[in-house]
């Protein structure tokens, strides 16, 4: 064991014995594959239980109203409805949801529906229940509610003004949280500093990962014991337990969640437990249980959008060899109509606070409003994604301004391989990378200088112009939960960790059981993949139990798939259980073999005497012994072993430091560098990629196959974020893309061939050097919007929107000669 | 999954169909169903009976004339169109232009007929079919009548059918040796609808004798831009005479785009004008070759 002793940060490094590398490292077929393309997966929405209803909900069209009456006599009246519920019942049924922030934004009160005011176009006044799909919604288009329209706040900065509309009475504000993180000494940098560059307003926008499919849930509140089944693809059972206890007054061995395939969730599914309570509610009240499939376009209004960012009065002090000191900045996130999840979006930034550089000098000043919009929740690569944004369009406008090539600004100022295990200015614990060789890796994949040539050949009068951009990005995993006492310090959270059971069947085979949500990651491959190294058998007989279920699998309290960490956490607890079952089973094999344990080695399920493989059992000779003809076992061996092995893997974290925001808030750092080669069409604004490669490194590989498909599903998404994808309201604040005509989700059509390279330096922190990668840090938005910036004039004002249509990008390029640049260089 | 209750029926023959149309104020046709079906699901439209007409042998032929006519059932579907040599051969473009709608799972069921009735002005056919001169094949209780394709995309979402009225046909006059066809168009993503869309038709040598430029999405209805017409018709066939055509596209021309999520009205108006100019550029290319 070494260890790492940082200001407040220790992390030990881990060195087991390395089991891994017959099957882990390989690319072996997926086992969910084969159920996913039979069409034989199980979903909520083929989930049926008998007596089920469908539910609909009622959904403001208003976005900021006075609810003055909700009649739903004439629902209730048509044939074929159970039910309805109403915001006035659920008053009277249930307690608000717990609040993550402090007073005041922590006295804001949310019910499952909306009581007194609705505060966004799609909050829920109301759910039919009714015995079809068909009748629950013509019966909520019965429901007559009564509005007062207030005006609308739809402005995130705005909304903080103290004349502006008020959502949430009993906050006094619409700031819902505010506080300044301040590390090393940025005035100090801004004072002596060559020149300090200073941008005005840097905008990253909302959108989603848009999941193929939508929340769903089937909710059954028994009635006898009183315990409220879940079955859905809620992707954080736990948070969601944790959130719905409390607001019906169950206690948490009264709520069980289950779920098995999800069709993708990106953290949007974190935030579906209003509607699961609601469901609950519905059920008790009707004695039945309530089936809900979210409709398209109720998921755009009402599921959540990614987290916006605007970034204000920036200021970068830079020397004159380009070295970036530190930055400055005030931060905005618009939070929407109420607080799911948030504000730890507040915090969740900080994991990554100088991103891939030696930035030292740091201070942000952090303010999260609410406003009438849909309430925004995690979105893949949630909140470091648009800090890291500001970090690379910075080095990109520094690069710009100052007369420096991308590329070498870069590896100047970039963290070093030999930096290694790296502390950043706010004591978090890089453990691992190599980032210059990592951008070399992707230049090289696109063949960089003959780009840089074709980018000059061009010329003026082409109507075209290439733009070439680089995107360097951290996918931090494995979150220390610590870092919710910096938003809130009562809040009784750190650590983290997950749990695996593993179990020898009676012939021999192995049942992992995983207290994970997987969405479409794999992890039933990956699991049997490690559990298979070490117990010395093939995946192929090593059963992964999917999905999340109370009743029968094991779990923790952080149990979920989220966050970047199953690698980790995941895989981490599967190798624990996994070693467990081997010591068992090599003290059952001594016995039968009359061997001493040290000469004895797993292979081909059996153990075996080293050097002599006729003496050897197999593991069905091993169940037979400890299940079925355990008479034969000394009683001693006999009650010292079941077989039955349970693992809780907790990473190394100490609590956070919550006056100073320092502490190790996650434990891996996954990078990504993207670079992107872009033509636009002068006169349109129309962008076609050009060449696209990406670098990621993510430590040891579990299967290169699933890591290449997390890099292209990463990456489809962030260049449609960057180019197709945004959620935008008018001044009234009704949602101007509210359907897939309007909001264009990236396809295949759209997609570039993606050029992957790989890098791998393995973690130090974790049990198999793997580090978690499945956000995949958002890249795409940086180098999409350094390849348009670099495909600017030098007059051209700075790309400051993460999203941009073609008419922001033709805007761009046919700027008024003496437009504001919204940047400016002072040197002293 | 989401319609309200709503009747259907299959008739065995166009006649029928007309008879079931006019059965019913709420009767509607089905063809495809790429539209209507959404329509119905997102309830903006009250229909109590759905005419399918989407078998109809009758409706679903591909006609060729010795001159290179053709006459294509309203029910052939996109797929049809992009594949078939006969309009490979006689309109290459409409094949090329019905192949890039949407997705293949579309393809496979929408079709001209209903593309064309829902008069949808970001639609990718009706242009085209303006500028090729296409005729509107119209059939009634009362017996048929042609609608130029000019007159056929009546508003938003009207077409100039009549209550009980059919589209069964729609005829497009053969390209002239001396003719060439241009269709350009921006949307956000490949798959998605557009923000402007351009079609020209150009028929000439040296000299253009007779130029067809149609804009869409640009107002209620796909307009042919007779300003810039005038302007080419007669000039000498070049990237000159284009550019200064596609001038006259700008304010006070008639023109009414709108701003939605995709782009500004003066965006679209601006766009308007490139993939117009790209449009008779192309079209004056392609019929110089041949």
């Amino acid at each position: 064991m070494s260890s790492v002793p940082v200001a407040q940060t220790t992390v030990e490094s881990v060195e087991k014995p390395d089991r891994l590398g017959e099957w882990s490292g390989k690319s072996i077929p997926r086992k969910e594959d084969g159920r996913h393309l039979k069409g034989q997966a199980l979903f909520t929405d083929d989930k049926w239980q008998h007596r089920m209803g469908y539910a609909h909900f009622v959904r403001s069209p208003h976005a900021h109203a006075r609810i003055v009456s909700v009649d739903t006599s004439r629902a209730e009246a048509l044939e074929g409805v159970f039910g309805t519920l109403t915001g006035d019942e659920v008053k009277d049924l249930s307690e608000p949801f717990f609040q993550i922030a402090p007073p005041p934004g922590g006295n804001l009160k949310e019910w499952c529906l909306a009581v007194g005011k609705v505060r966004y176009q799609g909050d829920a006044v109301a759910v039919v229940l009714a015995e079809s799909r068909e009748i629950a919604r013509d019966a909520a288009e019965l429901v007559e509610v009564e509005y007062e329209p207030l005006p609308a706040i739809v402005d995130g900065i705005a909304a903080a003004d103290p004349d502006a509309p008020l959502l949430h009475d009993e906050v006094g504000s619409n700031i819902v949280w505010h506080g300044v993180y301040d590390y090393g000494d940025i005035d100090w940098a801004l004072e002596n500093a060559d020149h300090v560059v200073k941008i005005d307003r840097l905008h990253f926008h909302r959108f989603s990962s848009t999941p193929l499919e939508c929340n769903a849930a089937v909710v059954n509140w028994e009635q006898g014991t009183g315990v409220i089944e879940i079955f859905s693809n809620n992707q954080m059972p736990m948070f969601a337990s944790l959130v719905i206890g409390p607001a019906l007054g169950v206690p948490s061995n009264k709520i069980q969640f289950q779920s098995q395939d999800i069709g993708g969730a990106f953290g949007i599914k974190i935030g579906s437990y209003p509607q699961i309570t609601a469901l609950a509610l519905l059920s008790k009240k009707l004695g039945r249980p309530a089936k809900w499939t979210e409709y398209r376009t109720d998921h755009m209004l009402s599921a959540g959008h990614g987290n916006e960012r605007t970034f204000v009065d920036i200021q970068v002090p830079v020397m004159a060899d380009g070295t970036i000191l530190g930055v400055k900045v005030r931060a905005f996130d618009d939070a929407g109509a109420y607080l799911h999840y948030e504000p730890l979006g507040a915090v969740i930034w900080s994991q990554v606070v100088p991103g891939c550089y030696k930035i030292k000098h740091v201070q942000v000043d952090f303010t999260e409003t609410v406003s009438n919009k849909c309430p925004t929740i995690p979105n893949r690569g949630y909140s470091r994604m648009q800090h890291l944004w500001l970090i690379e369009r910075i080095v990109d406008v520094v690069a710009t301004e100052l007369g420096f090539d991308p590329v070498e600004l870069r590896k100047h100022n970039y963290i070093q391989p030999e930096d290694y295990p790296y502390e950043t200015p706010n004591a978090c614990v890089y453990d691992s990378g190599d980032l210059p060789k990592a951008l070399d890796l992707a230049l090289g994949a696109v063949d960089y200088p003959a780009w840089l040539k074709r980018q000059e050949e061009l010329g003026t009068g082409s109507g075209k112009r290439i733009g070439i951009g680089i995107g360097t990005t951290l996918d931090s995993g494995t979150n220390n939960f610590g870092q919710a006492r910096i938003i809130n310090p009562e809040l009784p959270f750190s650590g983290n960790g997950e749990a695996a059971y593993a179990k020898l069947d009676l012939y021999g085979e192995v049942n992992l059981n995983l207290g994970t949500t997987p969405q479409g990651q794999g992890h039933e491959t990956t699991a049997a993949q490690v559990v298979a190294d070490i117990l010395g058998m093939s995946p192929d007989d090593v059963n992964v139990t999917a999905g999340f279920d109370q009743r029968h699998n094991t779990y923790v309290a952080f149990s979920g798939t989220y966050a970047s960490q199953f690698a980790v956490t995941g895989l981490g607890a599967a190798m624990g259980a996994a070693e467990k079952l081997r010591a068992e089973i090599l003290k059952v094999a001594a016995y039968a073999l009359e061997a001493d344990e040290a000469d004895l080695d797993l292979g081909g399920g059996q153990v075996f005497v080293r050097g002599d493989r006729e003496r050897a059992i197999p593991f069905i000779g091993i169940a037979n012994l400890v299940y079925s003809n355990n008479a034969v076992l000394s009683p001693e061996l006999a009650g010292s072993v079941s077989l039955n092995c349970r693992h809780v893997y907790v990473p190394p974290f100490q609590v956070p430091d919550h006056e100073a925001k320092t502490g190790n808030l996650t434990l891996t750092y996954a990078s990504q560098t993207h670079v992107c080669v872009l033509e636009i069409d002068e006169e349109t604004g129309h962008v076609e990629i050009l060449d696209y490669a990406v670098a990621d490194d993510c430590g040891r590989v579990i299967n290169p196959m699933i890591v290449d498909g997390q890099v292209h599903g990463a990456t489809a998404l962030g260049i449609g974020a960057a180019l197709f994808e945004t959620f935008e309201y008018d001044d009234e604040g009704q949602l101007m893309q509210s359907s897939f005509y309007d909001y264009h989700a990236i396809t295949a059509l759209d997609a570039p061939h993606i050029k992957t390279e790989h890098v791998q330096t393995p973690s130090p922190f974790t049990p198999n050097g793997a580090k978690g990668m499945g956000e995949g840090g958002g890249a795409p938005l940086h180098a999409v919007c350094a390849a348009i910036q670099n495909a600017l004039d030098d007059g051209a004002p700075v790309v400051s929107e993460s999203h941009n249509s073609w008419e922001r990008i033709y805007r761009l390029i046919n700027h008024e000669p003496n437009a504001p640049r919204g940047v400016e260089v002072v040197t002293r | 999954m989401l319609l309200e209750s709503v009747e259907y029926t299959r008739p065995r023959n166009l006649d029928e169909a007309l008879r079931a149309l006019a059965s019913r104020e709420g009767a509607a046709v089905l063809a495809g169903g790429q539209s209507l079906v959404n329509v119905l699901k997102n309830r903006v439209a009250s229909v109590d009976l759905l005419v399918d007409v989407s078998r109809l042998d009758e409706l679903r032929r591909i006609e060729v004339g010795a001159d290179g006519g053709l006459e294509i059932g309203a029910c052939v579907t996109y797929d049809e169109l992009e594949r078939s040599d006969d309009i490979r051969g006689a309109q290459p473009m409409l094949a090329s232009a019905a192949g890039h709608i949407e997705d293949r799972q579309i393809r496979n069921r929408g079709t001209i007929g209903g593309n064309c009735c829902l008069s949808d002005p970001s639609n990718n056919l009706p242009p085209l079919l303006i500028a090729l001169g296409a005729t509107m094949n119209v059939q009634g209780p009362g017996g048929g009548r042609q609608v130029p394709a000019e007159d056929f995309f009546f508003g938003y979402f009207m077409p100039a059918l009549e209550p009980g009225e059919i589209l069964r046909s729609i005829s497009i006059p053969p390209l002239a040796d001396d003719a060439g066809v241009g269709y350009q168009a921006l949307s956000v993503g490949h798959d998605s609808k557009a923000i402007v869309r351009a079609a020209a038709h150009v028929r000439g040598g040296d000299t253009i004798e007779d130029a067809r430029v149609v804009l869409a999405v640009v107002g209620p209805r796909p307009v042919r831009h007779s300003a810039m017409e005038d302007l080419l018709n007669g000039a000498p066939a070049s990237a000159e005479t284009v550019e200064r055509a596609s001038e006259a596209i700008g304010d006070g021309d008639g023109l009414e785009p709108i701003s939605d999520a995709h782009g500004s009205a003066d965006y679209r108006r601006r766009v308007a004008r490139v993939l117009a100019r790209r449009a008779v550029y192309e079209a004056m290319m392609r019929g110089a070759r041949s």
